[in-house]
């Protein structure tokens, strides 16, 4: 019984740092009309960050406050350098130039911290554990960080549906050259939503950092774990990355218990089950 | 379409050939296992572009068959005996080839962005398999104890374990796969899976199950990339999961690319430029040695620029001069006159509904064969949404579509085209990249639609009589060398109406075929579907009310998705509904005492 239960919290857990990089990636195909595979860089960029500033700070929060801005700068000069070159070109293009990107990403992770995994502290004051039945612990950092991804996704959700430039953003989405007609500005618009997506991934990484720790390839596993999220949560929606999040999530923590040499190849199934059941996922629009 | 290269290719190519054939004479052990390498890697390049570049799928996975024909030798080599060569390669291609037929069946469901992606994560599935399972020894990977050779008696003819031999063994099968790949491409079969890339929309239009066409195209690449990881396996008789790594795929793209997507000789380039430029960086003594610890960032960073001044690739540079084919204008010759499919159409009680809108709303109409009718009615009537139904582009929510009696609503797009319905559309709809030839080629060809056609066959001559005339009726016999996409808008109308005459449908939805035209065009095409009356039913959607009326025989009013007219011109044009509908809303009934 108190296996389920922490299996449950582990899944919503990682449920929870999936939606927060995958609702990036989904905001920027609906909205940009860019497939980033560089996505999951940020997310590295992100887990890098948490150390080298937790460092300078003492703090995984502090490392935060000044990371989350940071990883903004990161996402706008990305857009402006490469990005914005990409919404006029298919598909192929943007696969290979943000290929080219992770190349680039990885090599330069290589060389600032090295190949060996790095593991970040936990802020002391959340390193206990609270008990949640007479004889189950569950670390207070681990609570603690389910509640930042759901505030942060609380705020996503709250500028999107409730703020003028979240209207912008719905409307974008919809007709972007409608928007532009309109007098706004389309290419501010596009930076700013590329760089939340980045500052997103990002936060999840530096959230996830003391937990799991800093390692080479971690972008890409959650990378692609963010592409089967998107897939089964339908390409642009939010309210779809959030479910096929959570069921990922949840797949994945029950996977490893019950068919632990298979839980990888489960996810895939879900996956597969999905899109015979429903090809444009289960928010996506025909 | 696939053009044969041109002599600059081929003579670059001849002398890549020559230069690959001398090499083990000239270099040493790690040379020859260095060239060896990059000729595997260009048969999995090359296979990969069969789906890439021609059929414009952008598989993210290509790596998973690759993988399946490695560990595909490892599963049929023994530990004290030495596999045969025609089974390991055999065994790879097969294993390949059923693996792409299963990952085929779902990532085929899904286009565009999705394909991408689930092609990526099926390759990143495959590789959990062997990683995370205990399936050939798991993550550390296997060996293949002793390499397959081709004994008969006691001579042994080919033997894996030599270089030299194995060497020649790899050039010989890329050459092999490139012709192969290249035959394919000029077959019917082969034109289709080009028009994927080119206009799949259309394809279905006239009749092709694109679906099974992605499929056989995606089985046919993932069996040559099955080939190429079958002798990877057999380079260092290991085989690893990292043969399944997405970046495997990743890089197999930019080499694609790099080389000349939709070539298939572009990619061998592409490969030689990639492994070049990757060893050039890693040489510290020509780079610096900062640069050579780095290497991969170089690479990235060429990539990225080469992605973003974005050119056609190296193949790009070898491009025959283009002069304008001269194309001796088509002879009109009568095909075999084939029974038309089919003839009368009816609706009953027709509807669809978006949402809460009725955009069709229980339509009940009679289209007697032989005869033009127009459908009319002010702009959202429903005009378009109604043809998107007869032709199978939308569901019915409700109501039946008959064709000669036989309902077929809610088949799919292809099935009814095959039926005999052809049609139109508002928007141009052709393939652009093809000449006119072969557009009208692709729609006759469509009269046995069936997979895999290597060869024309029997029908071939009276194909090429179905092309020549419907080309010739629709006024264009004199452009059939041209490029379709760079002809005039009304051209290419012209080119639409010809592949429907060409598809051989009995009855023929044209939506709006005289917009954009000059009244030059526009009397021809009149007088076309006068012509075409006497064997063709004819569904018009058309706003020059002059040419509805010069050439309808009924007329059909639509306004806010309900019928509201249907008979002759006369009856039609009398009738107070229309006028009422015609003058809209705002203006009720004048002249009959406006209501209070």
């Amino acid at each position: 019984m108190s296996l389920i239960l922490v299996q449950i919290l582990n899944g919503l857990q990682y449920g929870l740092l999936l939606f927060l990089a995958a609702s990036g990636l989904t905001l920027v195909f609906g909205i940009l009309g860019v497939i980033n595979l560089a996505h999951g860089s940020f997310y590295m960029i992100g887990a890098y960050m948490a150390l080298t500033l937790t460092s300078y700070t003492g703090d995984i929060f502090l490392a935060l406050a000044a990371g989350i801005p940071l990883a903004f700068l990161i996402g706008m000069a990305i857009e402006w350098l490469f990005v914005r070159h990409l919404y006029k070109r298919d598909h192929l293009q943007q696969v290979l130039l943000t290929f080219a990107l992770i190349l680039v990403f990885n090599e330069a992770q290589q060389s600032i911290w090295g190949n060996y995994p790095k593991s970040i502290p936990m802020p002391s004051y959340l390193s206990s554990s609270i008990s949640l039945t007479p004889e189950l612990g569950y670390s207070v950092y681990r609570l603690a960080l389910m509640a930042i991804c759901v505030g942060l996704a609380l705020l996503m959700m709250f500028v999107i549906q409730k703020t003028r430039v979240g209207r912008l953003i719905r409307a974008a989405e919809s007709n972007p050259e409608m928007v532009e007609a309109l007098g706004f500005d389309s290419r501010v618009l596009f930076r700013v939503v590329f760089a939340a997506g980045a500052a997103l991934a990002a936060a999840a990484g530096m959230l996830a950092a003391p937990v799991e720790s800093a390692y080479p390839g971690i972008g890409e596993r959650v990378l692609i774990i963010s592409f089967v999220v998107v897939v089964i949560g339908g390409i642009g929606s939010i309210r779809g990355a959030f479910l096929g999040s959570l069921l990922i999530g949840l797949a994945d923590a029950f996977g490893k218990v019950f068919v632990p040499k298979f839980s990888s190849v489960l996810i895939y199934a879900l996956m597969a089950l999905v899109l015979v059941l429903r090809p444009n996922g289960l928010f996506g629009r025909s | 379409m696939l053009k044969a290269p041109s002599i600059r290719a081929l003579v670059v190519l001849a002398l890549l050939g020559a230069l690959f054939l001398a090499l083990p004479a000239y270099v040493g052990a790690y040379g020859l296992k260095f060239a060896t390498r990059m000729i595997i890697l260009a048969i999995f390049v090359v296979s990969l572009d069969f789906i890439l570049g021609l059929a414009g799928l952008v598989s993210f996975g290509h790596a998973a068959f690759f993988g399946v024909g490695a560990y595909a030798v490892y599963f049929v080599s023994s530990e004290s005996e030495a596999a045969n060569v025609f089974v390991a390669l055999g065994a790879g291609v097969a294993g390949a080839a059923v693996a792409a037929l299963l990952i085929g069946a779902f990532v085929c469901l899904t286009r565009g962005f999705y394909f991408i992606m689930v092609t990526l994560a099926a390759a990143q599935m495959m590789f959990s398999l062997f990683h995370d399972t205990d399936i050939a020894k798991g993550s550390d990977g296997a060996y293949i104890m002793i390499k397959p050779d081709l004994t008969i008696g006691a001579t042994t003819l080919i033997d894996f374990d030599n270089r030299t031999t194995f060497y020649y063994v790899c050039l010989a099968l890329l050459v092999a796969s490139v012709l192969a790949l290249f035959w394919l491409a000029r077959t019917p079969f082969g034109r289709i899976v080009q028009g994927l890339k080119a206009n799949e929309t259309r394809l279905s239009a006239l009749g092709y199950n694109v679906y099974q066409f992605k499929l056989a195209a995606f089985v046919v690449a993932g069996a040559f990339a099955g080939l190429a990881g079958a002798l990877f396996a057999c380079i260092d008789g290991f085989v690893t999961p990292e043969l399944f790594s997405w970046h495997q795929s990743g890089l197999a793209i930019m080499m694609a690319v790099l080389g000349g997507a939709g070539t298939l000789f572009g990619p061998i380039l592409g490969v030689l430029a990639y492994v070049s430029l990757e060893e050039t960086l890693k040489t510290a003594s020509l780079v610096g040695s900062f640069v050579a610890d780095h290497w991969r960032l170089g690479t990235g960073a060429t990539l990225v620029v080469a992605v973003l001044l974005s050119p056609d690739g190296l193949a790009g540079f070898l491009r025959g001069k283009t002069v304008p084919k001269k194309v001796e204008p088509l002879k009109d010759v009568m095909p075999a006159a084939a029974p038309r499919k089919a003839r009368a159409l009816a609706t009953r009680d027709l509807s669809k509904s978006f949402g809460g809108l009725r955009a069709v709303d229980g339509v009940t109409a009679d289209f007697a064969p032989d005869l033009v009718h127009a459908i009319i009615g002010p702009n959202g009537a429903g005009k378009t949404t109604f043809t998107n139904l007869l032709s199978g582009a939308f569901r019915p929510t409700a109501g039946q579509i008959l064709v000669d009696g036989e309902n077929i609503a809610g088949w799919p797009a292809h099935k009814i085209a095959r039926r005999g319905v052809g049609r139109s559309f508002q928007r141009t709809n052709i393939f652009a990249t093809f000449t006119v030839e072969e557009n009208a080629r692709i729609a006759a060809q469509a009269e046995t639609p069936s997979v895999f056609r290597l060869s024309e066959g029997t029908a071939r001559e009276n194909q090429i009589a179905k092309v020549a005339h419907a080309l010739s009726v629709v006024g264009l016999a004199d452009r059939a060398g041209a490029v379709a996409g760079a002809m005039s808008n009304g051209e290419q109308r012209q080119l639409e109406i010809a592949m429907l005459i060409a598809g051989g449908g009995g009855i023929l939805i044209l939506d709006e075929p005289l917009a954009g035209m000059g009244p030059e065009e526009t009397r021809r095409v009149v007088e076309l579907l006068r012509d075409l009356k006497s064997d063709h039913t004819i569904i018009l959607i058309e706003h020059d009310m002059d040419a509805v009326f010069a050439v309808a025989d009924t007329l059909t009013v639509l306004a806010l998705g309900r019928l509201i007219a249907h008979g002759s011109p006369d009856e039609v044009r009398r009738d107070e509904k229309v006028i009422s509908a015609y003058l809209g809303g705002h203006a009720p009934a004048q002249g009959k005492g406006a209501p209070a």
